[in-house]
């Protein structure tokens, strides 16, 4: 009877055993599979969102590179910089320093343009000033070289063109 | 006759147990083993896909800079190939300035410096003039990218970079989901 028992116990304690024995490679590769899923997810994620960041960035660089290109061929006057930036960003305005001649688009704060004219027309009847005789554009911040913006003292924007 | 039937099955048992015992540590180790290393070459050969991904968009990018630069410098300076020819090997044998391009269209895009240097590490394209055959000029723009310049006796004719103005980042640059995870 003692030994019927114990048989029974240590038949089933080997059932038991080989099941552990069956389901241990499961476990490793479970284990595995969730590490290797962890790690893997972290690095697509992460190189994915660096690779769109600077996709969406650059397109925006892009513009203003080909604006600027399309400028120093066509443009002539702050009336003229002022259409040829709607055409490329219909939602953002340049401005007008009438006390340094220059005009200045900023599609970001990183990617910005400064023209440079050589003279002021007022229009006689309204008293508006514009700018005239596009001499250079500044597109040191398209190439990695710009400096910090200066503000603009107050009073001295003038925005003459409106569509 | 029934007891001598149960001592053989609890001797049985008892042998089976011990082998399956030393049989689960033996795997215990080799399943460990085989684990890590499968994950760690996995992962490792995903990383390096991500990588190069990366490395290959910061190449472009410096092709990119340095085509927009030509670019510029083709239309407000002379229209001749000598200053063509001189401009193209300024623009590419500057790699301070050109590094400074690419580090600030990435810091444009809120990539952090650290972030940066390790993509950085691969270091800057390789290749910007592509052809130069009797006056025709091709400059790499890109991924897929090209700008041509064609001259007629040293005068410039013609430049065609509606590749570059129409340039699509996301189109060429984008990186895979990785695979299931494979036990081998």
């Amino acid at each position: 009877m003692n030994i019927k028992n114990i048989s029974i116990v240590l038949t089933v304690l080997l059932v038991f055993i080989a099941a552990m024995v069956l389901m241990q490679k499961g476990n490793y590769v479970d284990q595995a599979t969730e590490h290797y899923n962890k790690t893997t997810e972290a690095s697509f994620k992460g190189g994915k969102k660096i690779l769109e960041y600077v996709n969406n960035s650059v397109d925006v660089n892009k513009l203003v590179w080909a604006m600027a290109c399309e400028a120093i061929q066509t443009v002539k006057t702050s009336q003229d910089m002022a259409k040829l930036e709607s055409k490329y960003f219909p939602t953002t305005k340049g401005s007008n320093s009438i006390a340094n001649k220059t005009r200045r688009f900023e599609a970001t704060s990183a990617y910005f343009i400064v023209s440079s004219f050589d003279k002021v027309d007022v229009d006689k009847k309204t008293d508006l000033k514009t700018l005239s005789g596009l001499n250079s554009i500044d597109v040191n911040a398209l190439m990695g070289e710009a400096t910090v913006a200066q503000e603009e003292p107050e009073g001295e924007e003038e925005e003459e063109f409106e569509e | 006759m029934k007891t001598k039937k149960f001592k053989i099955l609890a001797i049985v048992d008892a042998v089976l147990i011990v082998a399956l015992v030393v049989l689960m540590f033996a795997l215990k180790g080799q399943y460990n083993d085989q684990a890590q290393s499968s994950v760690k070459e996995q992962v490792g050969a995903y990383k390096a896909t991500v990588n190069a991904a990366l490395q290959d968009q910061w190449k472009s990018m410096d092709q990119y800079g340095m085509a927009w630069k030509l670019v510029y410098a083709t239309i407000t300076g002379a229209k001749t190939e000598a200053a063509f020819n001189a401009a193209v090997q300024n623009i590419f044998e500057d790699k301070e300035a050109r590094f400074k391009q690419v580090s600030y269209m990435y810091t444009a895009a809120s990539i952090p410096a650290q972030v940066q240097n390790d993509i950085a590490a691969v270091g800057l394209a390789e290749q910007f003039l592509l052809k130069d055959e009797g006056g025709v000029k091709e400059v790499a723009c890109g991924k897929n990218c090209v700008a041509k310049f064609t001259f007629v006796k040293g005068k410039l004719k013609s430049s065609d970079y509606k590749a570059l103005v129409e340039y699509k980042f996301a189109d060429n640059f984008g990186i895979e989901a990785p695979a299931a995870f494979k036990f081998e």
